[in-house]
């Protein structure tokens, strides 16, 4: 890999950064939104570094230098052979090519039926410290993961009877009745993606992967709240929506 | 590893090589007759020739290519692959940076007055100061190269290399969110981290060999303008460096799509097996170290030693990391660092879980 090459190549891969964060909200299908300025950053990092390398080169072309000494002169690849950046460095057009030609989408519910489900949090008595749910007169907004963590450790059902509003995609229920609404958790990228989902068994299942806002109200469970296994929520009413802005909560 | 020829003439030879076209494989060392410098620039064209139509090809793929692509499982695992790259691009765009910084703007007399000269001394000060400084390990590999191309002990700076990602202020916070209720969770990482890196650099100390190590881009001029200098220990790093990176995130994302979750749950019983599963698990997972914690604590099934051990071999050993410090300080370091490394952090995991938790 000659010098110029290695120019192009870092461009390039700060145009992936910056294309996926400043052009497009791709990079909130990988990762979470506060990355955006460092995504930034470092794709404007990466473009000035590759134009000064190139620039550098176009320069002693010009002059028709041979500017081997302090160019890739000082590397000798781990294997031993090779000049200038080792092969490996190729691959970091792997990144380039899957953000503009593959454009993966945000996981879905592949992921959702196959990744870790949220877990019971400990008991711990944790579930008091919440603040009470705002009890007014309309639906109350929710994310998922509240949902589930609540309906996990709301001992004194106090989200009994509430009209609760949830947005998430539709994923099958491959073992028993009903359908899953499923939104991904996601702490910092998209490679540890956990599962939150309610059971849904009283509408019709929607196409795998359609977005919907729902509204319900939550069903206890017989027994203790910690021993449920899947959240049952009675839908009162449903309607589809484009994909939210930022797929994971 | 051979460097460059340590002689006086720092040959003009090397980037003839490699271009998009093949053909020119100099033999090492070969200065090449004067007259063979005037086919450069055609060289150089070539190669911007060749990226300009892969540009075109990733125009064309955008156009025609992206809507086209089915097949969830291909889908989720390139997700994955993305999203690890450009989680770690930032961090790794920051290593280069300051290990480039602390090799042109800092003078290597700095780190012999703020290091104690015993590496056994200077040990647990880089263990004390990774805990000062939040850094990603994809942040720490390059920053330690840094630090050993300016005369700072191997030991030490490989202590700090273990440290930085494994508990600094951003990971234990994020520990504490995650293990809510559970501050022995936090101070468990920290007592095992911060013990597996100080043991390690002092092994390191007392066995390790220089030549095991390649020094990564120690060569520059002296007189060159010091942005210079900067400037091409950043391109050196992050080409060394990058490409190991994306092996990892291939790698990693490849385990995060195909292996089941259930195989790691159906194992959690077992006391000592479930340690070792779920040390493997954060080898081949390669989750970035602020995030661990929350995978961890979604395992339910598993013993709080066996968290533990996922929270201290992750941000140490993992297949990202590996490869990165393969690409950064060569396969005979790894070869030795890697196991000992995992052995002393399942150590610590063992004794400090079999205390604390």
């Amino acid at each position: 890999m000659n010098r110029i090459a290695q120019g192009i190549v870092l461009a390039l891969l700060g145009a992936g950064a910056l294309s996926s964060t400043v052009v497009s909200d791709l990079y909130l299908n990988y990762v979470q939104p506060g990355f955006r300025p460092f995504l930034i950053a470092a794709g404007a990092v990466l473009i000035g570094l590759g134009a000064a390398v190139v620039a550098a080169e176009a320069r002693s072309a010009l002059a028709g230098r041979d500017d081997g000494a302090g160019a890739d002169s000082c590397c000798s690849t781990g294997d031993g052979h090779g000049h200038g950046a080792p092969r490996v460095a190729w691959l970091l057009l792997l990144p380039v090519l899957a953000v503009f030609v593959v454009a993966p989408p945000a996981l879905g519910s592949y992921t959702a039926e196959n990744a870790a489900t949220a877990a019971p949090p400990r008991d711990g008595g944790e579930g008091a410290d919440f603040e009470e749910v705002a009890g007014g007169s309309g639906p109350v907004e929710m994310k998922v993961q509240e949902f589930v963590v609540r309906a996990w450790t709301d001992e004194k059902r106090t989200m009994e009877g509430l009209t609760i509003r949830l947005t998430g995609f539709a994923v099958p229920n491959p073992d028993g009745e009903g359908w899953y609404l499923a939104r991904l958790q996601m702490a910092c990228c998209a490679a540890d993606a956990i599962v939150n989902r309610v059971l849904i068994t009283n509408r019709p299942e929607p196409p795998e992967d359609s977005w919907w806002r729902v509204e319900g109200t939550w069903q206890p469970p017989e027994g203790p709240v910690q021993d449920a296994r899947d959240h049952r929520f009675e839908v009162e009413s449903m309607e589809e929506v484009d994909n939210p802005p930022d797929p994971y909560e | 590893m051979p460097e460059r020829p340590a002689g006086p003439a720092p040959a003009a030879h090397a980037s003839l090589g490699d271009s998009l076209a093949t053909g020119w494989d100099e033999p090492d060392g070969a200065l090449p007759p004067p007259e063979w410098g005037r086919p450069r620039g055609p060289r150089r064209l070539a190669t911007v020739w060749g990226f300009a139509l892969f540009t075109l090809a990733l125009v064309a793929g955008n156009a025609w290519l992206s809507d086209r692509l089915a097949g969830e499982a291909f889908l989720a695992w390139a997700t994955v692959f993305t999203a690890i790259s450009l989680q770690a691009l930032p961090f790794l765009v920051f290593g280069v940076a300051l290990s480039g910084a602390l090799t042109a703007f800092v003078p290597a007399s700095f780190y012999r007055r703020v290091m104690p000269a015993n590496p056994f001394a200077a040990v647990p000060a880089a263990g004390a100061a990774g805990m000062v400084l939040p850094g990603c390990e994809c942040a720490s590999v390059p920053v330690a190269g840094g630090l050993i191309r300016r005369g700072v002990a191997p030991a030490a700076a490989l202590t700090f290399l273990l440290a930085a990602p494994a508990i600094n202020p951003v990971v234990l916070a994020a520990t504490a969110v995650a293990f809510a209720g559970q501050p022995e969770m936090v101070l468990a990482r920290l007592a095992a981290s911060f013990g597996t890196a100080v043991v390690v650099g002092w092994v390191w100390a007392r066995l390790g060999r220089t030549d095991w190590l390649r020094l990564p881009g120690a060569h520059h001029d002296p007189q060159a303008p010091r942005w210079q200098v900067f400037r091409d220990s950043m391109v050196h790093d992050l080409m060394h460096a990058g490409g190991f990176l994306v092996v990892g995130a291939l790698a990693a994302a490849t385990v995060n799509v195909v292996v089941p979750r259930e195989w790691v749950a159906a194992v959690a019983d077992m006391p000592v097996v479930s340690v070792l599963v779920l040390a493997l698990f954060a080898i081949v997972l390669s989750v970035c170290s602020e995030a661990d914690a929350f995978v961890a604590v979604s395992l339910t099934e598993f013993s709080p030693t066996a968290k533990l051990a996922f929270l201290v071999v992750g941000p140490m050993v993992d297949l990202k990391l590996i490869a990165l410090q393969g690409g950064t300080f060569g396969w005979s370091f790894v070869r030795r660092f890697v196991p000992l490394t995992l052995a002393a952090a399942l150590a610590f995991t063992f004794v400090i879980g079999g205390v604390l938790l």
